[in-house]
């Protein structure tokens, strides 16, 4: 019986695949100086930014594609991607009568659409889209809202021509252009993407929210993020996105950059339901992200929170910095790999102020052929006294022909920490169907339901409109994967 | 012009093969399979993924000589035979030592040799199984000491006999000039047999560096069952590189504890294949670690059947300046259903400048599995040193019975009541 939802389910199409038909201002297909520069000029940037790319560009130059994560796949030649493509580029636009109809009409399908925020605005929930179609912020709403409070939330691009002092200040002092071989090609080639920043003492009245989507086709997405939580601000940051179906590989190394100072709090979200390549593992994303927060100062708390459904290949770390002492770090993941989809992701708690904490709950699931590997470090410094770590990485086996595997580092350089790791690796339990099915729950509904209740921990952790997203992303992503 | 010609270590161990090429007992094309392996690999630096927290390069830098002479006589090793009734065989200097083992009066069904006597006169057995498992190219230790190692042990024990009395392999490092050492033991129990095997590494009269990389294979036939003992008592000169790779068949029980007590640089690569049904492994270990040493313990469980069990448990006390390292595999593969497997490292860290680094990994590729592994470090908890004090008892010697009580988890899985007495005695002495 089983086998027979299992083939449903693999044989359903992705929901989201279709492509929206914008006029796109592509670059030539390459990667060198010439294509760098074009981009910085594109953009209108400044010298310094220019600067920056080429000095990174050069840098990814000498380094060579990484192979130690636990997955195998076709490397993309550099040389195929376009590294530029934007919407060509209209006047300014005040209301959402004035967006591309086209693009309505992607985000109506894609169940987010924007009018329905804007809606949404007049009432409790508030959430503020900085709309991304490809790699230029289309639109950004609830702006004036938000400036009232003192908060910058734009695209990366207009930061630099706005507030370039923030950004010179702050960019790159956490994934520096010299981190791994992706965190340099994107400073190199970065497109676009968001930066926000939360002014002293301010709380963010709503959670902000960034749509991810790629586009058109052969095109590379270099987004970059910028978060600053100035003193005893608080934000909440949100994060989704899909991507249209494409039977080529596309190659998404996006950065994102979070600074917390003194007292501040970031949490941040993300719901990834990306392409993840057919039932064959033809096609689908690669997502190569490096995203790092740093508790700058005193009491300053970092929160990560991602659920990880879609890519074909998957590689990200999100890590948190503990600098300032009493900091806090936390690292909530539910990662689930279908088919032949493979994930290597965890997380790097480096801690190196006193009295700091840090928590890790990663929930994998796979199933079909897929791999799906937790990787985490966790540092104690020499002098981080009183450092404390707990890491649970739970492994949840589908059917006989996936993987599950941990690769916890633990490393201790002081002796009042006290760290613990467990892990676990078990299938959903033939017993806990049957009391499931003893009760008139059909064996689909009850695998959604053991699934939603061991990534519990972690989805609570989600602001709501995320957490129903998630779970209705779950269930559909796991649809009858019965072992 | 001048030139400066340096010959670096790894061409000294590959022209230190061509020069006893002649000399070499058993099977040529073996050897010349390691070497090519090793001249592939060379020795593991910083880069090498499983050997991150120990760069050999830089560790094993220095001038080597090959020599195995020395001048031990029988009265001066007398503390170092650990057991009274004891089949011993010993080896100093790498090298088999008749004079100083006690193999008078072996049993029924038990051989205790050196490897070149094994080649000569158990030729089948020794070929059907000689470098059969530990595998060349998974290692660069195993292929330098496969390609290089002229003698060590070989034990086997028939089908079905039960060997009492534990067996005692004593290897004693005696120089005064560096040395690197490759000694290799072939351990072959058959089928419903059961033995004892204790070996330890201990020095005597040791004034420079050696380097010793010693490599075991163990074969655990259908429904044997092999106790295996480690003691690792050298000195801080000397550095050990110690491979025991067991292959366990169907129904068979292999338990190993490991106890590291003193050594530089002491580096563990246990490697299990669990190649049958039904069958139980057991791995302990402990490591006491100060001054400047440098512990590294790598297991792998490799479950490739259905319905075995694994049960690992590794504990550590930290003091000093020293380093310790566990990482420890558990490897399911496809077929391996209804596989249970357990993995626990502990570890105490005592002070500042001590460094534990852990990496428990679980591969899994069967979905019918129970699997945990656990790793905690801290520090002494005060709680319990508080419960002790209160009810008298002074801080030290609160903490001393913490660590006692901390270690003896481990201590308490040895069976044979000589070893454990004396273990027990040994770690006292250091808590003092």
């Amino acid at each position: 019986m089983g086998n027979e939802i299992l083939e449903e389910h693999i044989n359903s199409d992705y929901k989201y695949g279709f492509v929206t038909d914008i006029e796109a201002d592509n670059a030539p297909k390459g990667l060198n100086e010439d294509i760098i520069r074009f981009i910085s000029k594109k953009k209108n940037e400044p010298e310094w930014m220019l600067e920056y790319r080429l000095k990174a560009f050069a840098y990814w130059k000498t380094l060579e594609e990484p192979n130690w994560a636990h997955v195998s796949y076709t490397k993309p030649n550099f040389q195929d991607i376009i590294y530029y493509s934007a919407p060509k580029p209209k006047k300014e636009l005040k209301s959402l009568d004035e967006v591309d109809p086209e693009l309505l009409k992607t985000f109506e399908k894609l169940g987010i659409s924007l009018e329905e925020q804007k809606r949404l605005s007049g009432v409790e929930s508030k959430i503020a889209v900085d709309a991304v179609i490809d790699s230029v912020s289309v639109k950004t709403t609830f702006k004036e809202t938000l400036s009232e409070k003192g908060i910058i939330f734009c695209s990366f691009s207009e930061a630099v021509q706005e507030h370039p002092d923030l950004v010179k200040k702050y960019m790159g002092t956490v994934v520096p252009h010299t981190d791994n071989f992706y965190a340099a090609l994107n400073a190199a080639v970065f497109s676009d993407g968001s930066f926000c920043y939360i002014p002293k003492g301010v709380r963010c009245p709503m959670e902000l929210s960034t749509y991810f989507r790629i586009n058109a086709s052969g095109t590379g997405q270099f987004e970059r993020t910028l978060l600053i939580a100035d003193e005893g601000s608080y934000v909440s940051y949100l994060e989704g996105c899909t991507a249209p179906m494409r039977d080529e590989n596309q190659l998404h190394a996006a950065v994102v950059e979070i600074v917390a100072h003194k007292n501040a709090e970031v949490k941040y979200s993300t719901v990834q339901n990306w392409y993840p390549g057919d039932k064959d593992g033809k096609g689908g994303i690669f997502n190569f992200v490096t995203k790092r927060g740093i508790c700058l100062e005193d009491n300053s708390k970092i929160s990560w929170t991602q659920v990880e459904t879609g890519s074909a290949v998957t590689w990200k770390y999100p890590s948190v910095i503990l600098k300032g002492d009493n900091s806090i770090g936390e690292f909530y993941s539910v990662a689930v790999t279908n088919n032949y989809q493979q994930a290597d992701t965890g997380t790097k708690m480096m801690h190196l102020g006193k009295n700091t904490r840090s928590t890790i709950i990663s929930k994998g699931i796979s199933a079909g052929f897929s791999n799906n590997s937790y990787r985490g470090l966790v540092r104690i410094a020499k002098g981080a006294s009183n450092a404390r770590n707990f890491s649970q990485c739970d492994s949840l086996l589908m059917g006989d022909k996936c993987g599950a595997h941990t690769f916890p580092y633990i490393e201790i350089k002081d002796k009042s920490a006290i760290v613990e790791h467990e892990a676990t690796t078990s299938k959903i339990g033939e017993d806990q169907i049957f009391y499931c099915n003893q009760r008139g729950i059909d064996t689909e509904k009850a695998i959604g339901l053991i699934v939603n209740g061991y990534c519990k921990e972690v989805l609570n952790q989600l602001p709501m409109e995320f957490a129903v997203e998630a779970q209705k992303l779950l269930a559909v992503s796991l649809e009858g994967s019965v072992g | 012009m001048e030139t400066i010609t340096k010959t670096s270590l790894k061409d000294k161990l590959i022209g230190q093969y061509e020069l006893t090429k002649p000399s070499f007992v058993g099977d040529a094309a073996i050897r010349e399979m390691a070497i090519n392996a090793f001249v592939k690999q060379g020795l593991p630096g910083r880069k090498h993924e499983e050997y991150k927290y120990l760069n050999f390069e830089l560790i094993l830098k220095g001038d080597y000589s090959f020599s195995h002479s020395h001048s031990l006589a029988a009265q001066q090793i007398q503390s170092l035979y650990l057991l009274k009734d004891a089949y011993v065989a010993v080896f100093v200097n790498g090298q088999f030592n008749s004079n100083l083992s006690k193999l008078n009066d072996l049993p029924k069904g038990l051989i205790i040799c050196s490897l070149p006597e094994a080649f000569e006169k158990h030729k089948t057995i020794v070929e059907q199984h000689y470098a059969k498992h530990a595998d060349v190219n998974a290692d660069n230790f195993i292929a330098l000491n496969t390609a290089l190692a002229s003698d060590g042990c070989f034990v086997h024990v028939s089908k079905g006999a039960i060997i009492e009395k534990p067996i005692h392999l004593l290897y004693i490092s005696s120089a005064t000039e560096n040395l690197i050492l490759n000694s290799r033991n072939l351990v072959v129990v058959e089928e419903n047999a059961q033995v004892k095997i204790v070996e330890s590494f201990e020095v005597k009269d040791l004034t420079s560096k050696v380097v010793t990389n010693a490599s075991s294979e163990i074969v655990v036939m259908p429904n044997a069952i092999v106790d295996h003992y480690k003691v690792q008592n050298e000195s801080e000169q000397s550095i050990l590189i110690n491979t025991t790779q067991v292959y366990q068949e169907k129904q068979s029980v292999f338990s190993t504890v490991n106890f590291t007590l003193n050594g530089g640089v002491v580096r563990n690569n246990l490697n299990i294949v669990l190649g049958g049904e039904y069958i139980e492994s057991h791995l302990n270990g402990l490591y006491l670690t100060k001054n400047n040493q440098q512990v590294d313990n790598h297991t792998l469980v490799d479950h490739r059947m259905p319905n075995c069990n694994s049960n690992e448990l590794y504990k550590g006390i930290i003091d000093d300046k020293s380093v310790a390292t566990f990482n420890g595999k558990i490897y399911v593969r496809k077929d391996a259903q209804k596989t249970n497997a357990f993995q626990s490292n502990k570890n105490i860290l005592l002070s500042d400048d001590g460094t534990i680094n852990t990496k428990p990994q679980l591969e899994i590729y069967a979905d019918d599995v129970k699997c945990s592994h656990g790793t905690s470090t801290g520090k002494l908890d005060e709680d319990q040193v508080f419960y002790l004090r209160a009810r008298g008892l002074s801080e030290t010697s609160a903490k001393k019975l913490l660590m006692h009580a901390f270690a003896s988890e481990v201590v308490s899985t040895v069976k044979i009541d000589e070893l454990r007495d004396y273990l027990e005695a040994e770690i006292s002495a250091r808590f003092e």
